[in-house]
């Protein structure tokens, strides 16, 4: 739409970007697909492994396994987090500004520090479970199906609190006044007019905690006990000296991408049936409840938020708690950072570089492939849309076996360099920045920058003096975003590193698996202030607004 | 002061034509209107002049020079945008003063022209506001210094009207018309508010599905629109499509009718009248006279509209002027309405355009 002199600069960007994507998305995809497809004794083309993956058992098991986790979890969600939502957008709750921001940091904590911190409160010898065994109350065994799903709702609900909030603050109060005035009763309305308005955004975040439950690696691998699902299978088919098929794993990995897909497709297609934009006369004003009303709300909004922040807080306090060796000791210390600090300060600096390495590469791609998507419309630009869908729904762990099945060998041999961490990051996360950029440039009209070049600016220039300072603080939270989510990436790392390329979040794994739980506090404790930081710094650039997180 | 030729202007998209030979001439200081509906090209045209759009054929001249291939930021033209397009992260008067600083000028000078272009536009103490404290109209109000205060050959306007109210929208609608006359800036004004056009326009080009209807002052638009679309896009227009004719021009309208030698010859045609022109309850000479019932009869104080019907069922509507107390029809009285033969517009119903008869 705007002059011919930036055709050249743009279009370079555009075939830079389809370069990367076909580097880092297409051909690692395509050497796992056909990976699934080869025996692994004999090398031949076979359709053996899908016909293991989808009849034997043990694989039926870990497919069911992940069905359940997506569905609990994302049910689990749901039912912590519209309340939440309904309660503090319709309701006047005081703090409300902190529970977001608790449940915030809640999400953006790995969910493997949730895992292991709930084994330490309801673990066999947890320090909440004998106690509440003492006064009679039975508690359900951490390991297994009830640990994975705890932890993912707890963990997950946030997306849905943040959409549904920002979503039924959005409803002009006039439709649900028309529906009573119509005779509609309270839950009616609820059920009849509130529920379609804000089903979209419902959906999205309820489908959103599908696709993580079943990608995420870290919490059955360290809550799952004797419970398989997809991901730990396919990982531990890789991995196991032994039993290690590739081919198998890469068909498990196939059948994983092809589940996300479809519930990824499903939500689209679901919220694409509906166009509940409203024109917003008047905004609703949160309602006063009587005392006993609002004791309850109170009571059900900080029940939720403080349950789920309370793995961060027992991971801070195990870590400052005394230790000789792996075993606590009574009283407090700063032993386990000494030991961090001793035997493993490689990892926190590898976590820092890496992540600032591969956020610094995604802000200046993205923001790049953010304005081609949002201002240069054209069917290369429509692929690259397309594409940048890919990270969303391919689960870490298999773009981890992926690359390693690509990058081991020559042209390109970066398996056990910190670059190949790097890239995996990057491509990873790009698809977050690029849909910030391009959000934020959808806000900025157009015609703003027509407006500074009709001036006289010539087009390079409106972008620097207009467009590029009205995208900074989107640009700025974006980073802070892709930050966060790289320094707590744990699943494809775990494939990809080696002693040399350790980050925190393996480093915390293995000393969970180790039972070093002291170490892996310390470190988790450290992850989680950075983490934190990050989110302040969030609020700050853009003006305390929870959704960025979404 | 500049004059425009846009000469044989061809613009298609896939599977639409845009632009279908434009040719026309802005002259120098005029206030030149392009309306019509939404998609008939008006803002394709003038996104062309100012650089935004490229076209498939055809010259652009700006004095007689060429600029089709002057890129955007070296054109020198105004453009007031419907959405303001304030920059928004800038104050009022380095928004006003952005065009200046891009020219380099000296900042006192900046500084001078500024402040003497928002004291035209009535923000003379506004110039250290950011524009969220800002109404709307005030927002608008910047952005046309802004695109004034360079000294602009050629000011653009893409219905800078459309997002404010309705009280707004005349004020501004003035002021616009008050500073471009006394400071004789070749304009070119997108619209697709008919009213709006007739109020503000030296001349009005009426535009559809890309190609140019008619080209005129607004009393001659009004008066004698050239197609049947002018006719019915400008002002409220009764239509009755393919009347049939007689051989020596005949026409039958349900118990009346009248000849018009112009139309001698022809198979059918489409007969117009303005609501304003019908005549109610009275039997002037050279006029069509038949008889109707009222469907509907509304007030509005200083008009009252009247929706008939006749010759079977025929809709047509009619304004009465001062309505005096008590003469109004109430809903099925019937009533003698007649059609003034000077006041009838014919259009070919093949292809839309005007016939010319004087009866």
């Amino acid at each position: 739409m705007i002059p011919r002199m930036r055709f050249d600069f743009w279009t370079g960007v555009l075939l830079l970007a389809l370069a990367v994507i076909a580097v880092l998305l297409v051909w690692p995809l395509s050497s796992i697909m056909t990976a699934s497809f080869i025996d692994n004794r004999t090398g031949a083309a076979t359709l053996g492994n899908y016909a293991r993956v989808l009849g034997q058992p043990f694989f039926q098991d870990a497919l069911i396994n992940s069905m359940i986790v997506g569905v609990g979890g994302m049910l689990g969600a749901m039912a912590l987090g519209i309340p939440l939502a309904v309660l503090t957008t319709r309701y006047v709750i005081r703090g409300r500004d902190m529970l977001a921001t608790l449940a915030v940091l809640a999400l953006v904590s790995p969910p493997f520090i949730g895992a292991y911190a709930w084994i330490m409160m309801l673990g066999r010898n947890g320090f909440v479970r004998l106690p509440l065994e003492e006064l009679g109350v039975p508690v359900p065994p951490i390991y297994g199906l009830f640990g994975i799903l705890l932890v993912f709702s707890l963990k997950f609900y946030p997306f849905v609190f943040l959409l549904a909030s920002s979503s039924l603050r959005t409803i002009n109060p006039s439709v649900e006044e028309a529906a009573e005035g119509l005779g509609a009763g309270a839950w009616r309305r609820f059920f009849k007019v509130t529920l379609p308005l804000v089903f979209p955004a419902v959906s999205a975040g309820a489908l959103l905690t599908f696709v993580l439950s079943i990608a995420d690696f870290g919490t059955p691998a360290i809550v799952g006990g004797r419970v398989r699902v997809l991901a730990t299978t396919a990982y531990n088919l890789f991995t196991s000296e032994m039993t290690g098929n590739p081919g198998l794993a890469s068909a498990t990995s196939m059948v994983l991408i092809v589940v996300s897909l479809i519930v990824v497709a499903l939500q689209r297609w679901s919220v694409g049936r509906r166009n509940v934009a409203g024109a917003m006369v008047r905004k609703p004003v949160p309602k006063y409840l009587g005392p006993f009303a609002s004791a309850a709300a109170h009571i059900v909004c900080y029940g939720i938020v403080l349950v789920s922040s309370l793995p961060s807080l027992v991971v801070i306090y195990t870590s400052f708690r005394k230790t000789r060796g792996p075993v606590f000791q009574a009283g407090f210390g700063f032993e386990s950072y000494e030991r961090i600090l001793r035997e493993v300060p490689h990892v926190i600096s590898n976590s820092a570089v890496y992540s600032l390495v591969s956020v610094a590469l995604i802000v200046i791609l993205g923001t790049l492939i953010g304005y081609i998507l949002a201002r240069r419309e054209s069917p290369m630009a429509g692929a690259l849309d397309g594409a940048l869908l890919v990270p969303y729904i391919v689960p870490g762990v298999v773009l981890g076996l992926a690359f390693v099945v690509t990058f081991n060998v020559k042209p390109l041999e970066l398996t056990g360099s910190a670059t190949i961490i790097v890239l995996m990051l990057f491509i990873r996360r790009l698809p977050y920045a690029v849909r910030s950029s391009a959000s934020i440039l959808k806000q900025i009209k157009g015609s703003i920058e027509e407006a500074a070049i009709s001036l006289g600016a010539a087009p390079g220039r409106a972008f620097l003096k207009i467009t590029l300072p009205l995208m900074i603080p989107g640009v700025v939270a974006g980073a802070l975003m892709s930050f966060i989510t790289a320094i707590n990436e744990l699943s494809s790392s775990l494939i990809l590193y080696v002693g040399r390329t350790m980050t925190m979040p393996v480093r915390i794994y293995l000393s969970v698996l180790d039972g070093e739980f002291g170490t892996a506090a310390a470190l988790s404790t450290i992850l989680l202030g950075a983490t934190g930081l990050a989110v302040y710094a969030v609020f700050w650039v853009s003006g305390r607004n929870e959704s960025a997180f979404v | 002061m500049s004059r425009v030729d846009l000469q044989h202007i061809n613009k298609s998209y896939p599977g639409v034509k845009a632009l279908d030979d434009v040719d026309l001439t802005v002259n120098s200081g005029e206030f030149f209107t392009l309306l019509g509906p939404s998609g008939c090209g008006k803002t394709t045209l003038l996104r062309a002049v100012a650089g935004f759009n490229t076209h498939d054929s055809g010259r652009i001249l700006v004095d007689g020079k060429r600029i089709d291939n002057v890129p955007a930021h070296r054109r020198n033209i105004g453009m007031v945008y419907q959405d303001y397009a304030i920059f928004p992260h800038m104050t009022v008067a380095d928004n006003v003063g952005f065009g200046l600083a891009m020219r380099r000028r000296p900042r006192q000078e900046i500084a001078e022209r500024v402040a003497r272009v928002l004291d035209l536009v009535q923000l003379g103490g506004h110039a250290q506001r950011m524009p969220h404290e800002l109404s709307g109209g005030q927002q608008q109000r910047v952005a046309l210094a802004r695109a004034m205060v360079i000294n602009p050959q050629i000011l653009l306007m893409d219905e800078p009207l459309s997002n404010l109210d309705a009280k707004l929208r005349v004020e501004l609608r003035d002021d616009i018309r008050d500073l471009q006359r006394s400071l004789g800036i070749t304009t070119i004004y997108v619209t697709h508010d008919q009213e709006e056009a007739l109020v503000i326009s030296d001349r009005i080009c009426i535009m559809q599905s890309g190609r140019v209807h008619q080209i005129g002052g607004p009393q001659e638009v009004y008066a004698r629109p050239a197609t049947l679309f002018v006719a019915s896009f400008v002002g409220a227009m009764n239509v009755m499509p393919d009347l049939p004719v007689g051989q020596g021009g005949e026409i039958k309208l349900g118990d009346g009718g009248c000849t018009v030698q112009a139309l001698a010859g022809r198979g059918t045609v489409t007969l117009a009248i303005r609501p304003e022109d019908v005549v109610l309850r009275a039997r002037p000479d050279k006029a069509v006279v038949l008889g109707g019932a009222v469907d509907k009869v509304t007030f509005a104080g200083r008009e009252a509209f009247y929706r008939l019907t006749c010759d079977g069922d025929r809709r047509v509507l009619a304004h009465v002027y001062r309505p005096d107390q008590g003469q109004l029809e109430s809903a099925g009285v019937r009533v003698d309405l007649a059609f003034p033969l000077a006041r009838l517009h014919f259009f070919d119903p093949a292809d839309g355009r005007r016939i010319e008869a004087s009866p």
